[in-house]
């Protein structure tokens, strides 16, 4: 019983483990999105990219969080910007992009003389997190979630079928553009939790497990945010007894959530499951 | 014609580039009418569609109902059902929130679908013969019972004309017997339906009207004279001849 409860006897673990929980909802209800419209290649080139804004913002000693959320934002500008030429695809971009962004970052913190270390940012330090980044990933992860509830059916019919989606109204740039928007929050509040590195993994392990097992949308992201919230505490409470680095091992159980899933779903997804009805 | 037409296309063109996808496309089609659109591979067939449903830029003009559109919100009045495999049918999605989309053209973004729109939907199942369906996941379907759906969606959409991109295509024997009844049913009940179809034997039998199109409007009338021997050759070349022997 100790082992379960000893991790909350400290403070800056009872903080760690709220902002935990924050990313463990906020992170599977966008993610859901990621997975679904095959976009992990721009949320992890989001998610790297942002270690510019990061490295800026902390040179010019400003708060590293609007520097991430800077450079998300930017990265989704040119994504759009770029994207308008055929002769490249969309991944080529967003590859291009990310990897640009994320060198800049190491290059700026590699000349920072502040004692910061390269791996704060790309594995967080969860430990670390003040009351003051909970409130404000508290109030940036409820205006996402609020977003994805009030934009549902809308994401669900741009997703599934944009033509269609667009002949009865349906604005569906504007929505990919939100969605966007969405994935720099994301990658905004997971910064401290799991760090840029690993921001990619609560974003689309939890929705893919999820995914697994689900048989609509609402399932998916109830499911989703179970995992979420399930493997950054379980991930969390894990690292404090092993010594490890929290945002890593939050990574490695979802990753085993993962496995465990697809291998008991298996037999469900063989092909004798998908009969028609006739 | 007596009544009014629900679409008029006047000199529809569409370029890509400097090459011509189509040009030229002419043609009106009032209430109720049932048409094949046939031409080879590469035809424009689907581009005219797309192009009459405001998807791809074009010239000319698409009048629905008497309105002229400008853009996609002066053509709500239009479905467009795309080519099957353009659709990932492992969405997670059940036939009745498809059909349920249909109704999004009389809501705001934010709204919720309402009792009557679910029974909108639930009466569109029932008019493609898919009814009590609506808890069903779409990898349970069959082609034709998926083709089904999506006109469903349609007529929850309250669409006067549904354009099917190669509705019939993958689709067993007796299945697209039943989209054909299915097909009728709608059409006898004020729907217009566009179809573009290879199959030229079910075109003569079973549709009242024959839109060739192969970069341009090559024919247009009766599936007898569209399916002449000399109208074929216009449209398919020397081979149009076996394919309707095929």
């Amino acid at each position: 019983m100790h082992w379960l409860t000893d991790p909350f006897h400290a403070e800056f673990m009872q903080r760690a483990f709220i902002a935990a929980i924050i990313i463990g909802v906020v992170a599977p209800v966008v993610g859901t999105w990621v997975v679904l419209r095959r976009m992990a290649n721009l949320g992890d080139a989001m998610s790297h990219g942002t270690l510019a804004g990061v490295g800026i913002a902390y040179a010019a000693g400003v708060n590293v969080l609007v520097g991430a959320m800077g450079a998300g934002l930017i990265i989704a500008v040119l994504l759009l910007l770029f994207s308008s030429n055929r002769r490249l695809g969309q991944e080529t971009v967003i590859t291009v992009l990310g990897t640009a962004f994320f060198a800049l970052g190491v290059v700026v913190i590699s000349r920072l003389d502040t004692g910061v270390e390269l791996s704060h940012f790309l594995f967080g330090r969860v430990l670390t997190v003040q009351w003051s980044d909970i409130w404000l990933n508290l109030g940036l992860g409820t205006a996402a979630v609020l977003v994805v509830a009030a934009l549902f059916g809308d994401l669900r019919l741009a997703t599934f079928d944009h033509v269609q989606a667009e002949q009865v109204g349906v604005r569906v740039e504007l929505v990919q553009s939100v969605l966007v928007l969405l994935l720099a929050i994301v990658v905004v509040i997971s910064l401290r939790t799991v760090g840029t590195v690993m921001t990619i993994t609560l974003l689309v392990t939890p929705p893919a497990t999820a995914r697994l097992l689900a048989r609509n949308l609402r399932q998916m992201t109830m499911w989703g945010v179970a995992f979420g919230v399930g493997e950054a505490v379980v991930g969390l409470m894990l690292s404090y007894h092993l010594s490890s680095a929290p945002g890593a091992t939050i990574g490695l159980v979802a990753a085993a959530a993962f496995a465990v899933v697809f291998g008991v779903t298996l037999p469900r997804r063989m092909p004798h499951h998908h009969r028609p009805l006739d | 014609m007596s009544t009014p037409p629900v679409l008029e296309v006047s000199d529809l063109g569409v370029h890509y580039g400097q090459r011509h996808a189509l040009h030229g496309v002419s043609f009106a089609i009032g209430k109720g009418e049932l048409i094949a659109v046939i031409g080879p591979n590469g035809a424009g067939k689907s581009t005219m569609f797309k192009a009459i449903c405001g998807l791809v830029n074009h010239d000319g003009v698409v009048e629905v109902n008497g309105v002229h559109c400008h853009d996609h919100t002066d053509r709500m009045d239009l479905a467009y059902i795309p080519q099957r495999n353009d659709s990932d049918l492992n969405f997670p999605i059940t036939v009745g929130e498809l059909v349920l989309a249909g109704r999004r053209r009389f809501h705001r973004w934010y709204a919720r679908p309402t009792s009557a729109d679910r029974a909108a939907a639930a009466e569109a199942l029932d008019r493609v013969r898919l009814g009590g369906t609506e808890h069903r996941a779409l990898t349970e379907f069959s082609g034709g019972q998926l083709q089904r759906a999506y006109v469903a969606r349609a007529l929850a959409q309250e669409a006067s004309v549904v354009l099917l991109d190669e509705a019939l295509s993958g689709v067993d024997q007796p299945g697209t017997l039943e989209l054909i009844e299915v097909f009728e049913g709608l059409a006898a009940q004020g729907t217009t339906l566009l179809v573009a179809t290879h199959d030229l034997a079910l075109a003569r039998r079973r549709f009242n009207r024959c839109l060739a199109v192969n970069g341009t409007l090559r024919a247009d009338g009766a599936p007898a004279a569209v399916l002449s021997a000399e109208a074929l050759d216009a449209t398919f070349g020397s081979g149009g001849r076996s394919a309707l022997a095929d």
